[in-house]
């Protein structure tokens, strides 16, 4: 079953100076924090949708879940937080996000987020050349295949063939693409269990 | 069985399209998994975001925090002589405009000035015009201490809540308020601690963060 809900405290403060009288109400803020809810925006929002990318595999659903995240975070989001701690507050968000996206999309949980293992995704450096660990994780599965499994897969989601294409280029039935495609996957989620990832 | 569905949500998620709901088994769950980051491995365009997606999230945000601080905050009751003011004002750039645009059957540019103001006190002014220069309507900045903020617009075909929000020339975005307009029509004040002269502009964002109308201030 689906883990409850949980729910996300913000940062809302930053480390007290404990020195004693008025100076116990003074904030240390830090120059690593965010000042405004755009600069946390800006700052997040390619990373974010590149690990709900990760986790989903399409552009409109990573898109939705990524725009609900900030939806949900903003709000009671406290500004001049440590980047830290925004990041952790979004990564405890999305993963709720994402929790539910599969909650309605198929009924059972699919793919999550660690919050403490996915922080690498929205710490620095991000940009077009940022963090991802998806080959990573396929190059050992594909490996541990048969030739015929690992190449309807690589024709598939790393060539982006058509089934029909898939066919064509194995010189097999498309029927037989088919069955091929899906043994494969499922021999793939075994070694993927096998190997721990 | 599932596995058409299976099938079905694995050529979508080939293809980039948006799978469709299914009850998945487990062992359909374990496939996907792997299919999710096969997919995911593939060196494409989409593994970044669009740049009109950001913009356009960007916008519905700042539409909802204009919205928030409109709740949070005390709203301003402006004085009478600051709503006063802001109407003659605003009246004066209608009038100014109005002159500009008379000239401008004769005169080749246009060019947009502030309107010289009671009490020698610093007043930016802007029309409101949407994207095909339609005029919407006036917004009058005062600076002062506090300084403060008067529109006054009229769009037509609209109704119900619209937000402001002011822009810096520093790129910084700040939500000034929102107010509602009965039959397209509304003002709307507000006191602001800030340096007028460091404004550059103002929005006015319906609440699902589309631009109804821009103006930059002279």
């Amino acid at each position: 079953m689906f883990r409850a809900r949980q729910q996300a405290r913000p940062p809302d403060r930053q480390q007290a100076v404990s020195s004693g009288g008025d100076a116990s109400h003074l904030r240390l803020v830090s120059a690593d924090v965010y000042t405004d809810w755009e600069s946390v925006y800006r700052d997040n929002v390619e990373r974010l949708y590149r690990l709900m990318y990760a986790r989903v595999g399409n552009r409109p659903d990573a898109e939705d879940l990524t725009a609900e995240v900030f939806r949900t975070a903003l709000g009671p989001l406290r500004l001049a937080s440590s980047k830290g701690e925004v990041r952790s507050y979004l990564l405890v968000t999305a993963r709720t996000v994402l929790a539910s996206h599969w909650r309605r999309q198929l009924g059972r949980p699919v793919t999550s987020i660690d919050p403490s293992a996915d922080l690498g995704y929205l710490a620095e450096p991000s940009g077009p050349d940022g963090p991802s660990d998806a080959p990573y994780r396929t190059a050992p599965i594909l490996a541990a295949l048969p030739d015929r499994y690992r190449r309807v897969l690589e024709l598939r989601f790393l060539e982006a063939c058509s089934i029909k294409e898939v066919a064509t280029s194995m010189n097999i039935s498309v029927s037989n693409a088919k069955v091929l495609q899906h043994r494969a996957l499922h021999m793939a989620a075994k070694v993927a269990q096998e190997l721990g990832r | 069985m599932s596995n058409r569905k299976l099938s079905a949500f694995i050529d979508a998620l080939v293809s980039g399209r948006r799978p469709a709901k299914f009850a998945a088994s487990p062992n359909d769950a374990e496939a996907l998994r792997i299919a999710i980051t096969l997919r995911a491995a593939r060196p494409d365009d989409d593994a970044g975001p669009d740049e009109q997606f950001i913009s356009n999230l960007y916008r519905e945000l700042a539409g909802q925090q204009a919205s928030r601080a409109a709740a949070d905050v005390r709203l301003f009751k402006p004085r009478r002589a600051y709503v006063a003011l802001g109407a003659v004002a605003a009246g004066l750039v209608l009038v100014a405009g109005t002159a500009t645009v008379t000239d401008a059957i004769n005169k080749p540019a246009v060019t947009a000035s502030a309107v010289p103001v009671p009490g020698g006190q610093v007043m930016s002014t802007a029309t409101f015009e949407t994207v095909d220069h339609r005029v919407l309507g006036q917004i009058v900045a005062y600076n002062s201490h506090p300084s403060w903020v008067f529109m006054d617009v009229d769009v037509a075909n609209y109704q119900g809540r619209i937000f402001c929000m002011l822009q810096a020339h520093n790129g910084s975005t700040l939500a000034m308020g929102a107010f509602d307009l009965h039959g397209g029509v509304g003002e709307f004040s507000k006191a602001l601690h800030v340096d007028i002269g460091g404004l550059k502009g103002a929005e006015l964002v319906s609440p699902t963060g589309s631009i109804v109308g821009s103006a930059t201030f002279a």
